[in-house]
């Protein structure tokens, strides 16, 4: 019985983690192709931090992905070994996401100075929410 | 704990060339060293995190880590000096003001 739990649990492991890589991989590409193209383009400095911060959500939801493989490896983590990598992971996935998120929210801010009227943005309210 | 095999260190390190590019490319669009600097601590970070994805190792998470950090302190850096050079602008401070 233990040991179907623990194929469950690596076959969920590395679903989850597969989605995450694939969000953070599809991010940076994205991101990229945008960079290059208002480089090409010539669009002014202004036009970087709005890639900027579509980057930052996207390797804030890849981050999210990652922690939740975490969660499911306590799941069946065998050794205290293991545990203490794990726990070093997660603590550290846990930190880059608090600092990316304020640092999203803090050049949200810089743009809305920027262009004067502070423009509403609908991720604003589930971010906040979700402040880890 | 490789759940995933090889396959995010080659995506990894294929993000950290995309990194550089980008990098090279803001430097010469704009000719603005803190931004394109900004562009790519940005991407390595997704290389970083790509990394983490495939193989956590001590070194992985602290190159992670400390990329996060430098981005941290040079953009703390970078808010000070242009807040000094605002206040040492009366155009650019009445601007502040008014917009605040």
């Amino acid at each position: 019985m233990e040991e179907l739990l623990a194929d469950v649990v690596g076959v969920l492991v590395t679903v989850v983690e597969a989605c995450g890589a694939a969000v953070i991989l599809i991010g940076a590409v994205w991101a990229f192709v945008r960079f290059v193209w208002v480089g090409v383009r010539r669009g002014g400095s202004h036009a970087f931090v709005p890639v900027r911060l579509t980057l930052g959500r996207f390797l804030a939801l890849g981050l999210e992905f990652q922690l939740a493989s975490d969660v499911l490896r306590t799941a069946v983590a065998p050794s205290f070994r293991e545990l203490g990598q794990l726990a070093a992971v997660a603590a550290i996935r846990t930190a880059l996401n608090y600092f990316l998120s304020r640092e999203i929210a803090e050049e949200r801010r810089q743009v809305a100075e920027e262009t004067g009227a502070p423009a509403p943005d609908p991720a604003s309210a589930e971010h906040r929410g979700r402040g880890v | 704990m490789t759940s995933l095999g090889a396959v995010p260190g080659l995506l990894a390190l294929a993000v950290s060339g995309l990194a550089l590019v980008a990098g090279t490319v803001a430097l010469a669009a704009t000719r603005r060293p803190a931004l394109a600097l900004a562009v790519l601590l940005d991407l390595l970070l997704a290389a970083g995190l790509l990394r983490l994805a495939a193989e956590p190792t001590w070194t992985s998470l602290g190159t992670a880590a400390a990329i996060v950090a430098l981005r941290r302190l040079i953009g703390a850096g970078l808010r000070a000096g242009g807040r000094t050079l605002a206040s040492a602008a009366p155009r650019a401070v009445r601007q502040e003001n008014s917009a605040l």
